[in-house]
Formats: C-alpha cells, structure tokens, sequence
C-alpha cells in the first residue's frame, strides 16, 4: 500500500541487495552453514563422511521433490500431488521390477516406465491447469487423490520389496564414491542445463506477469505445462531414490512429502507468487528440512518433544525466509 | 464508455440458464442426483437413517470450512492448512477436559475455543504484520500442531467424550434431528447474518475483492484479515469438539482428513479460491455434496484405489462446472 | 512493406462496449496518429491487431488479404509488434532478457545464448544511450528502473521485433524531452524504411510534429481521418468531442475567491516522497487547482494528506486542529475525503454490488457495527440523486456500470456523511463527458454549502473552468499561484513548463 513511491529509489544502492537479487539462495545457504555447523558442535561424528552420505541419501528424493515443486512456482503455481506421484511411480516400478524378475535391464526399464508415469501425470496436471484453467491448489489436490487411486490399484498393500540389484546399487559405492553422489553429480549437471535453456526463463518470466508474457508472444498455457511436465519428472527421479532409500513398494510413501516439498521450495527463498527464485536454493531448502530435523535429534530432545521442535524451528526458518527474500526484493 | 451507450446493448443469458449456472444449485442438484443414484445402486441409501447418518459426517466438514470459507472470502490468497491440526488438537484438549463428565462439557467447549483462537490469532499476525503468505505460514503452523499433538498424546491419557455430548452429537435432539444438525443450521444462520448484515461482513468482501480500494475506504484491513483466521481456527476446533462427541473418544490426527477437504467444500460452494465472492449457503451445500460423493463410493461394490480414482476425477470434472480462471485472451 | 486495414472491429466486455466500429487503414512508410479521448477505445483497438484481444466482430487485411490473427505470437508471426500502454514486461527479469522475452537467442539448440543476447540488446539499447539515464544496462532487473527507463524498454522490445507494422500505444507518456526526440528521430528512420507506424498520445504538439495522418475514434467508433498537414488542433479536438463539446464548458463563471470565509484545511512545509516544501489554505466554500505537468507531486500530496502516503515533515491542519495523518482511517475520521482518478486500483471493490461499494465510509463515520440494507439504501440514494449516476439496482454490480457512472458511485460513498475536504486526484480520469458536467456541477454545489475542496486535473481547461485558485505544482514544489484574472490557460502552460 505504501511502496508506491519509495521502491525505485532505495532499489538501487547496496551491493548485498544486488547479491541477493541475483543468488536468492544465498541466506538459506547460511542457515545450511549454521545447521551444519551445529551440528558438529553438538555431535561431531555427524560431520563424518558416513553420517554426510547417510544425510544425502536419505534427503535426496526430497531434494528433487523441491526442485520438482520449484518449477511450477517459477510460474506462479503449486502442484499438491508431487507426493501422490511419487507414490505412484514407486509402486510402478516395484511391480514392473517384481514381474520382469529383477535383473540389470529390466530394473532400467521398470525406471524409464515409471519416470514416463511422472511425466505423464505431469502431463495430466498441467493440462487440468493451464489448459482448463482450475485452480492449481484445488485441482492438485483432485489429482493427488486420483494419482493416489491409481497407485492403489497397481499396489493395493505396501510390502512388496525392491529386487537386490536395485537397493545394492543404490546404497552401493562406486571407485571409493557412494553411489548418491553420482546421481548428485547427474542432477547438478541437469539442473545446469535446465538452468541455461529458455524455459527456465520463461516460466520465471510468466510467474512475474502472465499477462505481460502473454503479451509479449509467449506461449503462456504451453510454458505452464512444461513446468508440470519437469515437475512430473523430478517427482519420478524422487520416487526412485525413495525406492532406493526404502527398497520397497508403498502406494502411500510420497503423501507427507508434498508439504515439505512446498516448505523446502520457500526456505530456499522462491516466491510462491512466482517469478523468483531458484532450483539451488531449493535444494538447499530441502538439507535444511534435513538437518533441523537431525539436529533436533543431536542436541538431545526428548523423543516426543522432536516434532514439536521441529516443527517450531521449520516454522521460524520459513517466516525469516519469506522475510529476508523480500527485503532483497523490495 | 459512454454512459448512454455502453450498457445494455449485449443481451443477456436467459434467467434460468443464469439460475441453473449458480453453484449453490449446482450443487443441489447433484446432491439429489446422486443420491437417486445411490438408492439404485444400493436399496436403502437414501433412507432417512442414512441421509441423517450423512449429514452428521457433512456437518463436522462444514463447520470446518465455514472457517476456510471466511479466510478464503478475505483474499489475498487466504487459506488456511492449520484447521487440521486445530481439529485434532481440540477434540484432545475437549477429551481431557470433559473426561467423560457431563458438568466438562462447557469448560471443554470454552478451552477448545480458545486454543482454536489463539492459534488463528498466531497465524493472522504473522500473515498481517509480517506479510507471510498465508499458505505458507499455515503449513508451518500446521508441522508445530502436529509436533504439539506428539507431545500431548505422550503426556496424556486419550480423553473420552461425555455422554451428553455423544448423544448431542449422534442422537436425535430436537425434531428428529441430532443436536449437531441443529448447531450447523444456527452456524449458517451465523454466517449468512455475519456476511449480510454486519459491518464485519460487508468489510470481509471489501478487502477480498480489492484490498487497496478497501483500505483507501477506512477499512482496517488488517484487524479484519487477523479476525479472519481467528474465526477459522475457533471454527475448526468446534469441529474437533464435535468430532470428539462422533468418536467417543480422540484418537491421532483425527483432523487431518479434514484440511484439503474443506477448501474443496468452499470452491464446491462456489467460492473461487481468490476471494471476493461466495457464500456460506453454497459452502455447505460443497460440504454435503463432497459427503454424499464419498459415501456412495463407500457404497458400491469396487474397491479402495477404484473409489479414489472416481473421487479425484469427479472432483476435476466439478470443479469444470466452476471456479474457472479467466482466459488470458479476453 | 506492409498495408494493414481493420474494418468493423467490435468488442464488448460483458455489458461495456469498448470498441462499437473501429476502422482504421494503415500505409507503408506513414506514421499514422490514433486519436480520441480516454475510453473511446483505441487501446482495444490496437490490442486486437495486436493479438491480445480477440474482436466480436471485425475483419483485418493485411496486404489486401484478409488475415485472423490468433493471438500475440501470430502477431507476431504475421510482423506486427506493438508498444502496450501498460507495459507488457517482467518486472524481475533483466532489460535484456525483456527486449528479447519473445524470441530468445539459442546455441547448441537449447541454451539460451547469452553472449548474443546482451550484445543484441545492447545493440538496440545504444540508440537511447545517451538519453536513458543512470542505472540503464542490459543487465539491470527491470524493477529497478525508474518509469521512464522502463517505458524505453517496452519501447525498444517493440522495436526489436523489426516488425512491418509497429504499433505505439502511448508511448512517450513518461518520457522527457530528449527521450521523445530520440524516438522521434527513430520513428522517421524506420517510415523511411518504408515500415507502417501507429501512435497513440495525448499532447498535440506531438501528433503535429510526428504524425503524417490521423485517425478520431469517438465513443468506440472512428469519425475521420485526414492528413495531419490539412487538419489543425480544433478540428481534431471538435471531431474527439462531437456535438457535446459545449457541456464541457460551464455557463456560470467560477465564484470568486472568498478571502473572508474560514479556512478549513492548512498544510504547511510539507514534505514527503515526490514534493516537498508543498505549503497552502483551502477556505470553506473554496476549489482549490492543483496545476501542472503530469506527476509533478500533485497527487502525492493529496495522498499524503489523506495518509495514504506516509510524510516526513509538515503539519496538517483540519478545522483547526493538527492531525498526523498516518492511515486513511484517522483521515476519514477528521473528515477528509479522498477521490482518485485510478478508480479500478484504489475506488471501486470489483463484482461487489452497488450498495457494498457506497456504504464504507458511512460505517466507520458512523461507528456502525450491523448493517441495515434497507437503511442504507436509502441513505445512499441521495448522493447517487445528486449526481445523476444511472442504474438498475443497488444490488446489481458495479462492474456492470459504465466508468462515468462506477466513479459516480465512488464520489457518493463519501457524501452519504458530508466531510469537511474533499481531495479530488484527477476523478474524471477515463469517464465521459456528460459524467464530467454532471461532476463538476455537484462539486461546485458542495463548495456552495461550505465544504473544502482540492481538484487536481491533467486536464487544464477543467481546472480553468472549475478552480478558484490554482496551485501550479514543479518538481514536486508549488511554483506559481495562479488567481482572479491571471487564471489563464497561457499562464498554466507558462507555469507548468518553465524549468521542467
């Protein structure tokens, strides 16, 4: 209400605004540094390279789980079924796994098949959204219960476990390397490219003002889709690595991720409104979720009281998130 | 835009098909569509026992989405994810208080208002004074109330309903209808009286429909906007207390299962998810339709991952009828 | 080289009819001027050549043949780029990646080449380089640009589309002196190159110095076109006004300023974002005009009183008594009354019927907790009397009035409980004549019963016609006041121009 006048005069001086503007992550990145920092003070052995692969592995699928959510939002989205797909694609995989009898080749394709389910519920939500124009909160949800229904149907009961080929490869090390590390490295490398292609641009560009993007000659409804597609995707590379972390089918494994995927994506400094933000911060986002959560556990919390504290402290990170990000931008 | 000129020249649609396109009637309409349908399937769906029996279950919804539905009315991306967990919390805090006593129900009734109010006052002046946005701070609230619940249930024995309060809440009270019927019609009259014939009220679409204007008109759009989530979370721990009376006694997370639904409920009544319009008659024709739709899938004969998938895509497809968002090319 | 003609071109948003009959016929190598007052629907008429909006009814030949076009990429496609009136950039994004958001330069097929991309930008941004100002690189985010330099982006992302046909819908509303020549000189450069220009603006001395041809539209419908060379100021303006032009003029001359009534609201050494020193009186029965350029401070000032705009040094006094000022609440409160011209952002509550839309003002000054329907219908339907505002019902919409009779509705909310001021920030923006008489009637009515009143304008012949005193604003200071017989349109000008 009373921006108006005073926002283009104070924009332009100081460089930490500047930084800010231009690496949004970077005070989500000092409250990685002070958890990691905690938690060594409060429990040395977890700075240990073990604990640290532990840490990765077990956050890993709600690292990509993020950045999956951070493509809708760059466009001013949301997308509630991301834990619903995971689900879904978990137990794809596990069956089609279990009935091609479990060998090398055939894990790959059961992969390949369940990162097309992800794209192709993707595909499901975007067109419900940007082509049919519901509302992204209501009309997520509607696909969460139906994406829920379907991964019901292919597992009706959770149990079934991943063949040995593909649990060992996943917590398997590699030339000294675990094995988390190199899907790390793959997905910094796509996240790179991603980061340098146009549509990374253009979804930023339409979550600031649609209606300027439509002006301009975007594709508008087309863009949104392509960010549910990647938000499919991402959303089937987290359902494998939480079948690599659980090394079974569960048709209800991805539900409680979906909240955190959203709360990873605002600790990392995006604007739910769109138009700002970025895939780095919230996968930083997500370690953050991780290491509170460890850290509550280090410093010595009573077992009831962990949640609570974690709750609380996840609460005060977002709150000083949002406002630290919009002091960058305002 | 000539005064003389402009108006009237396109031709309306017709009144009825106007009348018809009213989600209220919409919504009525499928209601007794699918209970028509139900008593075909299955003989004794629609009998009065079961129609009461539903709109038992429909009325603990709608007390919870009269809460969202004002947050929702408010704008500016007014939601509320918390009332899920101020449901669980209450019915435990309305079990431990009452404990099976009759002479603990108003005390229990009062605590449960309470904490309902001090948690939506938490979440109105973190959203108003530090501008979080609502979606986010109420996630954040809703992990403390979950962690809060963990705490509670480890220190505290479960609480049990009295039986006044059982037998209000599932025992013909008055004219053949339970007490809780009785109490959901006086909370519609409530609303359609707050939202029609108060200042408050007239204030609530003011600053949904557009903010700025309102504040330019004297509204205190702030105190409106804090009193908004209050009524919510009071509103969602009546429905925990209530809750409590349907059960017996509180078991885990018991609310969870209403926090997606009753924004559902709220957009099934016609409220688009941007504020401004709507009311609460509509709400709770959403909240018995969502019921009905519910319970007839509990009816037929097909199985768990069947009935959601029919669920989530019956939802898609209503939400077509409405809360569309507007095409970019006008 | 392209020919571009619209003939019949309708469009209607819901009950409001923006555009009746829009013909326009557009050469190769002309820059064609489109004229007609605000809301007579030029800009509708532009966005539908220009894809973002999808006609009722019309046809458009490009070439002779005649052509649909789909939306702004097949616009585009077909060369058509256009400059929108509201800007169509991404706040967040760089000047840069703006200019070129439709069509951004790829290597390798997918990476964005952004080696290419600067150095195209800075290809078309060192046309304006020397006139852009401080802070203007292809790298700076858009949001932190002053309205000027982001008003040279939208202009430079048009003209990156190296379109055929080029479309300015107001370009040079923000801009300064040596900004609009540069563009100018580029304007001629591209009607040279044989490229068919449409521009859209206010000020008369531009449309003599650029234009070749000019097209009125009036009410949504064109009336003429003739070439610039064989037309003169009042022919234009009489086609823009028709036959209702004398309604614009009062017939009773303002009242002469009344020095010996009290005064009611006094403002001294003012300061705040955008004026400062700003220091006046404003007697009972009084209109005081705020003059001047576009933006000068004039509207701030108002807001600032209001407390919609925080300030920084100064004193407000109203009947009397100091006021601080710090929300519209404590203003409305003290009795001041505050009317914008930007009634979409801060006048009407959209899809809220009219009775919603009336009665805020008269709840808080009334300390009012229930809300009484009947009551306040009947409350309300004096002011709407006054002002003649014409409706169904105080239940219909007020999106389904026309603009004149929506803003009517919002004056009314504040007259429902008289306030002692009334700050009136340019309140005849966009609505039409008849609107305006009626207005203005009103205005000098309640000055007759002893209310206070501030009137700022962009246009001046209505604060000629209508103020007692005019306050020529510069720079966000008053630098001339203009009284009695010295309240002519020459020395308004003279006023409002010197220094600037």
């Amino acid at each position: 209400m009373q921006q108006i006048a005073s926002s283009s005069s104070a924009a332009r001086e100081g460089g930490l605004k500047s930084v800010l503007q231009r690496f949004p992550f970077v005070p989500a990145l000092i409250i990685l540094v002070a958890l990691v920092a905690l938690n060594g003070f409060f429990e040395p052995r977890s700075l240990s390279f073990g604990s640290i692969t532990g840490l990765v592995s077990t956050y890993l699928a709600l690292m990509l789980l993020a950045v999956a959510q951070t493509y809708v939002v760059y466009a001013g989205d949301i997308d509630l079924s991301v834990g619903a797909i995971v689900s879904l694609v978990n137990v794809v995989i596990i069956v089609l796994m279990e009935k091609w009898g479990g060998g090398g080749l055939t894990v790959l394709a059961a992969c390949l098949v369940g990162v097309l389910t992800g794209i192709a519920c993707g595909v499901v939500n975007g067109i419900m959204i940007a082509g049919l124009r519901l509302q992204a909160i209501v009309a997520t949800f509607a696909t969460s219960i139906f994406f829920t229904g379907l991964a019901l149907y292919v597992l009706p009961v959770a149990g079934t476990p991943a063949p040995e080929a593909y649990w060992l490869t996943y917590g398997g090390t590699y030339f000294g390397i675990p094995f988390v590390f190199y899907v790390v490295a793959a997905v910094a490398l796509v996240l790179g490219i991603l980061a340098r292609m146009r549509l990374s641009t253009q979804l930023l560009a339409v979550g600031d003002d649609a209606m300027a993007a439509f002006q301009s000659g975007l594709p508008v409804t087309l863009i949104r889709i392509k960010g549910y597609v990647l938000c499919g995707l991402f959303s089937a590379l987290a359902a494998l690595c939480v079948t690599g972390d659980t090394a079974s089918g569960d048709p209800l494994v991805g539900g409680k991720m979906t909240l955190y995927s959203v709360a990873a994506v605002v600790l990392g400094g995006s604007a739910l409104s769109g138009g700002a933000g970025t895939v780095t911060g919230s996968v930083i986002g997500a370690l953050i979720i991780g290491l509170i959560n460890s850290l509550v556990f280090f410093v010595g919390t009573p077992s009831e009281w962990q949640n609570l504290v974690q709750g609380l402290a996840i609460l005060i990170a977002l709150m000083a998130g949002v406002l630290v990000s919009r002091g960058a931008r305002a | 835009m000539s005064t003389e000129t402009a108006v009237s020249t396109i031709k309306a649609p017709s009144r009825a098909i106007e009348f018809l396109k009213r989600p209220l009637v919409v919504a009525l309409i499928l209601i007794v569509v699918l209970l028509a349908l139900g008593e075909a399937l299955s003989p004794g769906f629609a009998s009065p026992m079961q129609i009461l029996r539903l709109l038992i279950v429909a009325s603990v919804m709608g007390i919870v989405a009269a809460g969202q539905n004002l947050v929702i009315l408010g704008g500016r991306e007014g939601i509320d994810l918390s009332v899920g967990g101020i449901v669980s919390l209450a019915a435990i805090v309305a079990g431990n208080v009452m404990n099976g006593a009759d002479g603990g129900i108003l005390p229990a009734l009062l605590a449960c208002i309470a904490v309902g109010a001090l948690f939506g006052l938490f979440n109105g002046l973190g959203i108003t004074l530090l501008r979080i946005p609502p979606l986010v701070m109420t996630l954040g609230m809703l992990g403390v109330l979950q962690g809060l619940l963990v705490v509670i249930r480890n220190g505290l024995p479960s609480g049990r309903a009295a039986p006044a309060l059982s037998s209000f809440v599932t025992q013909p009270f008055l004219l053949g209808l339970p007490g809780i019927i009785w109490l959901w019609i006086a909370i519609g009259l409530f609303m359609a009286f707050l939202l029609k014939r108060t200042v408050f009220g007239y204030r609530i679409y003011a600053i949904g429909s557009n903010e700025q204007a309102a504040y330019m008109a004297g509204v205190p759009v702030k105190t409106i906007r804090v009193g908004l989530f209050m009524l919510s979370g009071m509103f969602a721990a009546l429905a925990g207390f209530c809750l409590l009376g349907y059960s017996g006694s509180s078991f885990s997370n018991v609310g969870e299962q209403y926090m997606l639904p009753s924004i559902i409920a709220v957009v099934l009544g016609g409220t688009p998810l941007a504020g401004g319009k709507g009311d609460y008659t509509g709400t709770m024709a959403g909240a018995v339709l969502l019921v009905v739709l519910q319970s007839i899938l509990t009816t037929i004969h097909i199985d768990e991952s069947g009935r959601q998938m029919v669920f989530g895509a019956t939802l898609l497809v209503l939400m077509l009828f409405y809360g569309r968002g507007r095409a970019m090319r006008g | 080289m392209s020919e571009l003609l619209i003939r019949g071109a309708r469009k209607a948003y819901g009950a409001t009819l923006a555009l009746r009959r829009g013909d326009l016929h557009l050469l190769p190598g002309e820059v064609h001027v489109l004229i007609g007052s605000n809301g007579s629907g030029k800009s509708t008429l532009c966005k539908i050549v220009a894809g973002s909006v999808k006609p009722d009814a019309g046809e458009v030949l490009l070439d002779g043949k005649p052509v649909t076009i789909a939306g702004p990429q097949a616009a585009r496609a077909l060369g058509i780029g256009i400059f929108y009136q509201e800007l169509s950039l991404a706040a967040r994004r760089t000047v840069a990646e703006n200019i070129y958001l439709p069509a951004l330069p790829v290597k390798s097929g997918v990476f964005v080449d952004r080696a290419t991309l600067e150095e195209k930008a800075r290809r078309v941004i060192a046309d304006f380089a020397d006139v852009a100002g401080e802070g203007f690189s292809a790298d700076t985010p858009v949001e932190t640009l002053r309205a000027d330099q982001r008003q040279l982006v939208e202009i430079m992302k048009a003209l990156a589309t190296e379109a055929p046909v080029l479309i300015f819908d107001e370009p040079t509303s923000a801009l300064d002196r040596a900004q609009v020549d540069r563009f100018f000189e580029i304007l001629r450069r591209l009607k040279g190159e044989g490229r068919a220009i449409i521009f859209i603006s206010h000020r008369m001395d531009e449309i003599f110095a650029i234009g070749d041809r000019v097209t009125v539209i009036r009410d949504g419908e064109t009336v003429a076109t003739s070439r610039i060379a064989e037309t003169d100021q009042a022919t234009i303006i009489h086609q823009m006004v028709g036959e209702r032009e004398e309604l614009a003029t009062p017939s009773v001359a303002p009242a002469v300023h009344a020095t010996s009534r009290a005064t009611v609201l006094s403002v001294q050494d003012f300061s705040g974002p955008g004026f400062r020193n700003v220091g006046f009186e404003v007697a009972k029965g009084e209109i005081l005009g705020f003059g001047g350029l576009h933006g000068q401070g004039q509207s701030s000032v108002m807001r600032a009183i209001f407390g919609a705009l925080p300030h920084q040094a100064g004193s407000i006094t109203l009947n009397g008594k100091a006021h601080a000022m710090r929300s519209p609440r404590e203003a409305i409160a003290a009795g001041c009354a505050y009317v914008s011209g930007d009634r979409r952002r801060d006048g009407i509550l959209q899809g809220r019927p009219l009775l919603e839309n009336l009665t805020p003002i008269h709840f808080l000054r009334n300390r009012l907790m229930l809300a009484r329907p009947s009551r306040l219908r009947e409350r309300a339907l004096k002011p709407l009397q006054a002002l003649k505002t014409k409706f169904q019902a105080l239940e219909q919409p007020i999106n389904s009035l026309s603009g004149g009779n929506q803003q009517k509705i919002v004056i009314a909310r504040w007259l429902i409980d008289r306030p002692d001021v009334l700050l009136l920030d340019d309140p005849t923006k966009g609505i039409d004549l008849a609107a305006k008489t009626d207005l203005f009637a009103l205005i000098r009515e309640l000055a007759a019963e002893g209310m206070g009143i501030v009137l700022y304008s962009s246009e001046d012949a209505e604060l000629l016609n209508n103020a007692d005193r005019i306050l020529v604003f510069n720079s966000g200071s008053v630098t001339r006041e203009l009284t009695g017989a010295d309240r002519t349109r020459y020395n308004l000008y003279h006023a409002a121009y010197e220094a600037a």
